[in-house]
């Protein structure tokens, strides 16, 4: 891509510590949460961040939002690091920069009616939509995601999950932001729901021109809606690439390994064969693996995957792949 | 590929069926009126088979679980009408104790959210172990030495020492086997596993149901999976229950429905979801919500959502019946034939 990237992250870190004793209190361990993550996002498009709980991707979000502070590392938003703003700054790139939650009942305050929640923005903000006309913006984002304009007054709990998202992706509308953080929109989600909500998003981001960093665990809905995938183990970045590159010329084991274990909707590809059962559970982020960290539950791994950290080296096709033995490209 | 599928419903008629769920109704009384939760559903399971309960939440498909079990909070739950006879005995009119017999011996339960189906503050061993004690009146240490045999069956490494760890000691995936442990240390004949691997990673999922086929393959029994996802479906069941509003909407065996589905929910469930191995071009959701049990909407529940409906859909409730053209399937839609032929 020729255009500069609108979200520069680069060796992003999160640490944790693991304190014990309440008066004595001493650091016994860090949680390496997030450890040295790089990736950018280009205007308009979707960045989908993978991998199992725990592997560092919410983390990896709320770090850029500024809502844990970094441990170290940059991120630039239109070439700004986010992490050295101040006051005004901040403000605005919190105007810019909006996010969608998981969970659409505790994610909206019931005691707020949807109207007030939509607006609520604009009392930090009041720049973005003058007095006068708020009603009437508030009026054209429930329309714009499909609900009922006149429903401006009502609670949260008059609304069906569903429509709670669609709330909620309104309120992040209402400040105009260029760029969208999506933590698992659509997981807490009916299947036929679900479809509506990713229909949704698809359809905004091609009339408003957004960019979207789409956390998620469901790598169907993954492979759907985004441009690029980064799949992430153990708070590092161990593939990135188009979705179809990563999903049919798929490079690290990791990755191969979550793709297999995908239930596919067709009981014809029940006996597919390519099927890989990893062992056990992701180790703990507080003692990662020496070298790959992925090498204890890995059936490639050699001496050299103890030993050394694989990087992410681009082996063509704009796919870097962290692996010291990466996987013949083959077809899903 | 039809022939060789399990027993079909209608040659299994002649035999007692192992669980036969016939016309259960389970409502609840709310202060804002009756919850009907399930509304007339029937379905059998036998011996070696993986029935799929498929719907979304709000379908009746836990409900329906929890009256199987017999483990329905009443008030406010009450069963109006229907029967669930396993071999042949309608457990709903057998006395408490007789059905605490059956509970966990013949008919045991894998439960969602491992987590919270565990008690915290005994550790899992102790959990394990009270199946022996309370139902085969073991000893302590013997129960305990049955529990770390389950362990290990079920694919815990090191259950000699995990068996004295408390739930919050383990992962998801680990507590979830603990559970498993659980249903079927006393070798239950069908085992009902509710939405068992929904609060888990897929490559933790998929070891899940591999333990859960596994399982079936050794002992036989019957497994009644309960969930929402089309995937799950797709990979480990034989036939399949589609639910919608407390009722099933169409039933047949696996390949048949995802080949080509003969009610319009169904048809619209497939069309909304996204595949992992192909790029999809834009999804063609079900519009609208799953209705509120409290005002179903009169007719087919499912008219108000659904694109083909017509008059008749508002007023006459269509009845589950086999299709003419294929004995095998049955749809509750009364337009099945003509939209799908």
């Amino acid at each position: 891509m020729s255009t500069e990237p609108i979200l520069k992250v680069r060796d992003l870190v999160k640490h944790f510590p693991i304190s014990r004793g309440i008066v004595f209190k001493r650091q016994i361990g860090t949680v390496k949460a997030v450890d040295g993550v790089d990736f950018d996002l280009a205007p308009g498009e979707t960045l989908g961040l993978v991998g199992e709980s725990g592997c560092g991707k919410s983390t990896t979000a709320r770090t850029i939002l500024r809502l844990e502070k970094a441990t170290s590392g940059v991120a630039e938003y239109k070439g700004r690091n986010i992490f050295t703003m101040k006051g005004k700054d901040v403000r605005l790139l919190r105007r810019e920069i909006q996010v969608i939650f998981q969970d659409p009942y505790a994610s909206l305050n019931p005691r707020m009616t949807v109207g007030d929640i939509i607006g609520e923005g604009w009392k930090i903000h009041p720049d973005v939509v003058p007095k006068a006309k708020r009603r009437a913006r508030i009026q054209e984002l429930l329309e714009l995601v499909g609900l009922n304009p006149d429903h401006s007054n009502r609670y949260p709990h008059q609304f069906s999950g569903g429509q709670r998202q669609r709330i909620g992706i309104a309120r992040a509308l209402a400040l105009d932001p260029s760029v969208i953080v999506a933590d698992e929109p659509v997981s807490a989600l009916d299947v036929s729901v679900q479809a509506q909500v990713v229909n949704l998003l698809d359809d905004l981001q091609k009339e408003l021109g957004l960019s979207y960093l789409f956390i998620a665990h469901d790598l169907s809905v993954v492979r759907h809606i985004c441009d690029r995938v980064a799949v992430m183990y153990l708070g590092k970045i161990v593939e990135i690439g188009t979705a179809s590159h990563v999903y049919d010329h798929t490079g690290h084991p990791y990755t191969r390994a979550l793709l297999s274990a995908v239930p596919v909707p067709d009981p014809a590809m029940r006996h597919r064969g390519e099927r890989i059962l990893l062992e056990g559970d992701v180790p703990s982020p507080a003692d990662p693996p020496s070298g790959c960290r992925f090498r204890t539950r890995c059936w490639k791994a050699e001496d050299q995957c103890a030993a050394e950290e694989p990087e992410l080296v681009d082996r063509g096709a704009a796919h870097p792949v962290a692996c010291h033995f990466p996987e013949v490209p083959a077809v899903f | 590929m039809t022939v060789t599928e399990p027993v079909p419903e209608t040659i299994a008629a002649s035999d007692v069926p192992l669980l036969e769920v016939v016309d259960l109704h389970v409502g609840f009384r709310t202060d804002a009126g009756t919850v009907n939760a399930v509304n007339g559903l029937n379905y059998k399971v036998d011996g070696g088979e993986t029935l799929a309960i498929l719907g979304e939440s709000g379908s009746g498909k836990s409900v329906n679980a929890q009256a199987v079990m017999g483990i329905i909070d009443s008030p406010p739950g009450f069963i109006p009408k229907g029967e669930v006879l396993y071999r042949g005995t309608d457990l709903l009119k057998l006395p408490d104790d007789e059905r605490r017999r059956i509970r966990g011996n013949e008919i045991a339960m894998v439960f969602q959210d491992a987590l919270t189906a565990l008690n915290p503050v005994f550790n899992v061993g102790w959990q394990i172990g009270e199946m022996f004690r309370q139902h085969k009146g073991m000893s302590k240490k013997k129960a305990t030495a049955k529990a770390v045999e389950l362990m290990d069956r079920v694919g815990i490494p090191g259950a000699a020492d995990r068996v004295h760890a408390y739930p919050h000691e383990l992962s998801g995936g680990m507590r979830q086997r603990i559970m498993i442990a659980m249903a079927i240390a006393l070798d239950p004949d069908v085992l009902i596993a509710d939405e068992p691997t929904t609060a888990l990673d897929v490559t933790v999922q998929a070891q899940i149901m591999d333990l859960l086929a596994e399982l079936q393959a050794d002992t036989g029994m019957g497994l009644i999976l309960i969930t929402h996802d089309l995937g799950v479906v797709a990979e480990v069941a034989d036939r399949v229950v589609v639910m919608y509003a407390g009722r099933e909407v169409e039933k047949a065996p696996i390949d048949e429905l995802f080949a080509a589905p003969r009610h319009p929910y169904t048809e619209g469930l497939m069309q909304s979801i996204p595949r992992p191995d192909q790029v999809t071009r834009r999804l063609d959701p079900i519009r609208g919500a799953p209705p509120d049990l409290l005002r179903i909407p009169p007719g087919c529940a499912f008219h108000p959502r659904c694109p083909y409906a017509k008059d008749r859909c508002r007023t006459e409730t269509p009845a589950l019946r086999t299709i003419s053209t294929d004995p095998l399937r049955s749809t509750a839609c009364h337009f099945a034939e003509e939209l799908y032929s």
